[in-house]
């Protein structure tokens, strides 16, 4: 497998106060990966750190086999990057944005640039302090995917956008999808959830886990125990039930690793009075939600927190 | 070269209104300036001082320039912002040297190549062959890089916007000042250079703020430049603080031998019109004291000019002290007998202590001794005349119309004239039209120009002016309402002008006994 990005220890230190701590990551290439946290939990510094613009207080990190330190210049031909915060040349039309930009990328593909002029609806006259903030981000996009980069990587792409530029967005990029590795962040579970094949949180600026949707999707169960008599929860759980809670027939929870009849087996023997074992699977946003709220991660390790 | 081309000429596209306003103030700048020297008739006694004669307009336009250069090295530096996270540029397949040539192509084109033709149209206009002084021409870009460009280069890659550079530089004018005013204040010693300083200066800056400018542009090392840029200037002055005066005042004066003869000699003037006198100095804490002395000894052919005194006195109720080393200014001294005065300050503890009685009084002075070149006389015409190794000069008319000359103003190329002293003979009466010698002469002299031996002087013009400020340039009429008369050179009458050049530095003693200050 080919890794379109590899973390190893990375972190970033202001003085004390950590950013981020010994982040593990790998993004096979051809994924699309959904770094998702909280407003503060880390992944603009993240970004920033795989794009050179902050250089980490440790650890180290690859982007395309290159050290992410050592990212400069002709390396950014096969990287396109777009963020909610980035300045733009505002005095520069948006032709004037793509004429400029062209020369700089020996494989921009002038057919494509013209495609996504047309396909996200650009007013190629008007300049970029002119436009709304949704017809900027189209503008950047167009400005990156017009390249072909071999990784796109987005921080907070749809972030204050209406629904319909978010989808003009999300179709445009995954048009480019099956040709590049796209890594982007976002607080919005909504957004993603419907087109990412990898997803990683952050917290505070440590990686609860990072894995494949469909893997995070299998493993998280809601499981709701319907009981014939009042019973309390046992004094040790497992540490993979989050957010257990009891009424007087009823015990429910959500269980982070869920592996199918062999958990139900398992709670069978658990609760042999059990009148009803069942178990339902979990939105992103459920996910995220149970963990969130439970302040704790499932329980693989930090360092075999990649994605399979 | 193709990014650097691309680059730059987005510049020239987004920053097309600077480029114009720049380039219209020095083509007003190229202008305006020669009325320095074509303006004939302003009466050179009042208005010879180039500041004043070139008038509002020439000082608003010597600000407007430094300043339209100001805004064109900062705006374009910002552009490409290296402060920062959020830069659009900084995640695109720039080449950080073709950025930095990019903007270097840019003050070339709109900054250097202007200047330079403004310099040599100046050359030209001011009637100097601009081809004879390209050494000059390139020693001045040097300097402005050095001291203007380089400096303002460096700042703004460190610096995140326009107010904030903008900050910075009215930050680093308000320190300027504070620094000169604190030091008037407080530093009574007078301060001497470290060995080659000057030399020294302009590579260290270069060298500092081509440091600061590459770890920006190659490795955004925003805080190890910052560093550099704001501990060079504060280690040069540390270093100008404590630098050992005393030791270096020895290694560049060296004290003349025992055998050999003083190079001069002062004696005390001590009559009813030469008084020692005594006032308050700045700092309260001292008085200001003014010896008259006799001058003598120089030998022909040579001026002395004093640097630096040092005082030391020793009183009969066993008070001792010794000065500082302070500054003398404008004294140089001829052969013959020449009448003048030292001045130094001390403490007034010190005075109120010895006052009225008998102290020794040790001067120790610190020369530098000039050879005379060969004297150039030069007949005054009615028009601009060149004088060799000098500049051009323009006698200056009577601003009631007369026609008569009451002065003589210069211009030389790329730097003020070498040291030169300037004689002429007045006439008191105004001058008939055959007239080639005044009746009564009156000697006029004066001094001029300095001792730098660069071929150019820090400055946005190749042509610099100066009013020859002759002696008795005025005559006493005895009339109430009309006290002074202009005196007035009459064409054909002799200037003559000698250029002085430095020979040696030297440190000679002379001791009054029996010295009384002022009761």
């Amino acid at each position: 497998m080919n890794k379109a990005i590899y973390t190893q220890g990375l972190t970033k230190r202001y003085g004390r106060a950590a950013a981020l701590s010994d982040l593990n990551i790998t993004v096979p290439e051809g994924a699309i990966y959904a770094l998702v946290g909280a407003n503060g939990a880390g992944k603009t510094t993240m970004i920033k750190l795989l794009m050179n613009i902050f250089r980490p207080t440790s650890g180290h990190a690859r982007v395309l086999d290159i050290d992410s330190r050592e990212l400069a210049g002709k390396h950014f031909n096969r990287i396109g990057y777009v963020s909610e915060n980035q300045e733009m040349p505002e005095w520069m039309t948006v032709a004037a944005l793509l004429d400029y930009c062209r020369p700089f990328y020996p494989k921009w593909d002038g057919t494509l640039e013209q495609q996504l002029v047309r396909q996200l609806d650009l007013p190629l006259k008007r300049k970029l302090k002119h436009l709304s903030r949704g017809m900027r981000m189209k503008a950047a996009f167009a400005s990156t995917l017009a390249y072909r980069p071999s990784l796109i990587i987005l921080d907070e792409p749809f972030s204050g956008l209406d629904p319909l530029v978010r989808d003009e967005l999300i179709e445009g990029l995954l048009d480019r999808a099956p040709e590049t590795t796209i890594f982007l962040s976002s607080h919005d579970l909504g957004d993603i959830e419907s087109f990412a094949s990898h997803v990683g949180f952050l917290e505070q600026g440590r990686l609860l886990f990072s894995e494949e949707m469909s893997v995070l999707s299998d493993r998280f169960r809601e499981v709701t125990i319907t009981l014939d008599y009042p019973l309390q929860l046992p004094e040790k759980i497992p540490a993979t039930w989050l957010l257990p809670e009891t009424s007087e027939f009823v015990i429910r929870f959500v269980d982070s690793n869920y592996q199918g009849d062999a958990t139900a087996r398992e709670l069978a023997a658990m609760f042999p009075a059990a009148r009803d074992i069942s178990q339902t699977s979990m939105s992103l946003r459920a996910i995220f939600l149970a963990i969130a709220k439970s302040g704790r991660g499932q329980s693989q390790s930090a360092d075999e927190r990649t994605v399979a | 070269m193709k990014q650097i081309i691309h680059i730059f000429a987005k510049d020239s596209r987004h920053f097309w209104l600077e480029i114009v306003v720049s380039l219209a103030i020095m083509a007003a700048f190229t202008w305006a300036y020669p009325h320095h020297w074509t303006r004939n008739n302003l009466g050179a006694r009042f208005y010879l001082s180039t500041s004043i004669d070139w008038g509002l307009s020439g000082s608003i336009l010597t600000l407007l320039v430094p300043v339209s250069w100001w805004l064109l090295i900062t705006r374009v530096i910002l552009a490409e912002s290296l402060v920062g996270d959020r830069q659009f540029w900084l995640t695109r397949p720039y080449e950080w040297r073709k950025l930095l040539g990019a903007k270097v192509l840019f003050l070339l084109v709109y900054l250097y190549l202007p200047l330079v033709i403004v310099k040599l149209v100046l050359l030209a206009l001011a009637g100097f062959h601009p081809l004879s002084y390209m050494s000059g021409l390139l020693f001045s870009l040097l300097l402005l890089t050095a001291f203007l460009v380089m400096p303002l280069f460096a700042v703004a890659t460190v610096t995140s916007n326009f107010s904030r550079m903008a900050l910075i530089v009215v930050g680093v004018i308000l320190c300027f000042v504070a620094i000169l005013a604190l030091s008037d204040v407080f530093l009574t010693s007078a301060s001497i250079s470290i060995p080659y300083s000057d030399r020294l200066s302009i590579p260290l800056t270069v060298c500092v703020c081509v440091a600061a400018i590459t770890l920006q542009y190659a490795a955004r090392r925003l805080w190890l430049s910052r560093l550099l840029l704001i501990g060079f200037p504060v280690l040069t002055l540390a270093l100008g603080l404590v630098s050992p005066g005393e030791a270096m005042m020895e290694h560049h004066f060296p004290s003349i031998a025992a055998k050999q003869v003083a190079p001069i000699q002062f004696a005390l003037l001590e009559d009813s019109i030469h008084q020692v006198m005594v006032s308050a100095a700045r700092n309260e804490k001292e008085v200001a004291v003014s010896v008259p002395l006799q001058a003598s000894g120089v030998a022909d052919g040579y001026m002395l000019m004093p640097n630096h005194v040092k005082v030391s006195i020793e009183a009969a109720n066993g008070t001792r002290w010794t000065s500082p080393w302070q500054e003398m200014y404008n004294a140089r001294y001829l052969p013959g007998p020449q009448e003048s005065s030292v001045n130094f300050e001390m403490k007034r503890s010190i005075f109120e202590s010895v006052r009225g009685m008998p102290v020794i009084l040790h001067l120790t002075f610190v020369f530098t001794q000039l050879r005379a070149g060969q004297p150039r006389r030069v007949p005054i015409p009615a028009s601009d005349f060149p004088v060799a190794e000098f500049g051009i000069c323009t006698p200056q008319l009577d601003w009631n119309g007369s026609q008569q000359i009451i002065g003589v103003a210069c211009r030389s190329a790329m730097r003020q004239p070498r040291l030169t002293y300037v004689e002429a003979l007045w006439s008191d009466d105004a001058c008939g039209a055959t007239a080639t010698e005044p009746n009564n002469g009156v000697q006029g002299s004066g001094w001029t120009g300095n001792l730098d031996d660069d071929p150019a002087e820090f400055g946005i013009s190749s042509v610099w002016t100066t009013g020859l400020e002759l002696s008795n340039s005025l005559r006493d009429t005895g009339q109430k309402g009309r006290p002074q008369e202009p005196r007035y050179l009459c064409p054909g009458t002799p200037l003559t002008f000698t250029q002085y050049d430095p020979v040696r530095q030297i440190q000679s003693d002379n001791t009054i006994q029996d010295f009384h200050f002022p009761r």
